[in-house]
């Protein structure tokens, strides 16, 4: 368990500081020999780079991916504050 | 009536150029003013900040920009705020922007804010010089942005920042974090101000809505948050005591 957060540690800072992914807002979490990434990219290119940034520092860790290409739509309505 | 348009963190680089695009285009029939609420590109280089002053850059409204962390990466924020004022957008770090909107006046205050974190649970300006200087950039920032807020008399009074005034919308992410995600410094500046609305980004796993202890809406437009280009707030001014 320890070894678990240490690595989750890891990656999640990997994550944040090497520059194919600058992300700050993907979680990163590790359980046995999977790693699971949950959060919002901009674009799927972003999500590829994730998954190759956490294989480069951990290979031996099976990638779940669960991050989601952020919708840019037009917005559905709009909030009226009173 | 003004309809506020605003999204954060939109994190634009050469593999996102066009994306928000689409949907810029017809802003005009969803709002009178658009927020940018910092973290406009990924690595704040000035590459990224063109891209953001193409996609910003000849929209039917006005639009109105903070930087936020990732804007600084590259310590090239100055450049970045050169580029997007080139092409036309309002970038604000302890500045006011107005408005004039259907005959009611609009004013915006904005500052990138920083982190130190809120009420009874805050880092202070004591100790190491890294610690104090930690603290003394979010204090300075938040005198900028009361001194901007307090210069305004508009109608309709908005504060723009990039992190959180509010642990409300911090919501979802980890308490441990929320020192690193905003502070209470910003919030009392807002609250000490007669300030309508506050915008924010910056809290990706964090909600859209919360409230000063002043009684003042917060509303975080992170991307990821809001699920869209961007998202409308309708305000209207207070009406006046007599």
């Amino acid at each position: 368990m320890t070894a678990e957060q240490y690595l989750a540690a890891r990656l999640r800072r990997a994550l944040a500081e090497d520059p194919r992914t600058t992300e700050l807002g993907v979680r990163v979490t590790v359980r046995g020999d999977n790693v699971l990434l949950s959060g919002d990219v901009a674009c799927a290119e972003r999500r590829d780079e994730l998954e190759a940034v956490i294989h480069e520092v951990a290979p031996e860790l099976t990638v779940l991916d669960d991050v989601r290409v952020v919708p840019a739509g037009e917005p559905g309505g709009r909030e009226e504050l009173r | 009536m003004i309809r506020v348009g605003a999204v954060g963190d939109v994190h634009l680089g050469e593999d996102s150029r066009g994306l928000l695009r689409p949907a810029l285009e017809k802003v005009g029939e969803h709002a009178d003013v658009l927020l940018l609420a910092g973290d406009l590109t990924r690595h704040g280089t000035v590459t990224e900040g063109r891209v953001v002053a193409d996609e910003f850059s000849g929209l039917p409204v006005p639009v109105v920009a903070v930087l936020g962390n990732h804007d600084h990466h590259s310590d090239q924020p100055d450049e970045i705020t050169r580029v997007l004022r080139d092409a036309g957008v309002v970038v604000l770090e302890g500045e006011t922007a107005t408005f004039d909107v259907n005959g009611q006046s609009l004013g915006v205050a904005g500052v990138k804010g920083f982190g130190g974190g809120f009420a009874g649970k805050c880092g202070s300006a004591f100790g190491e010089p890294e610690m104090k200087a930690f603290i003394q950039h979010t204090m300075g920032i938040a005198e900028s942005l009361e001194s901007a807020l307090g210069s305004l008399d508009t109608d309709v009074k908005i504060a723009l920042t990039h992190y959180a005034p509010v642990p409300d919308t911090l919501r979802g992410e980890p308490p441990e974090i929320y020192p690193f995600l905003g502070s209470y410094l910003l919030g009392e500046a807002i609250d000490a101000t007669g300030t309508d609305l506050a915008v924010h980004g910056h809290a990706h796993f964090g909600a859209e809505q919360g409230m000063t202890p002043g009684g003042v809406r917060v509303r975080n437009v992170a991307q990821p948050i809001i699920r869209s280009a961007y998202t409308v707030y309708c305000v209207e001014p207070a009406v006046a005591e007599v």
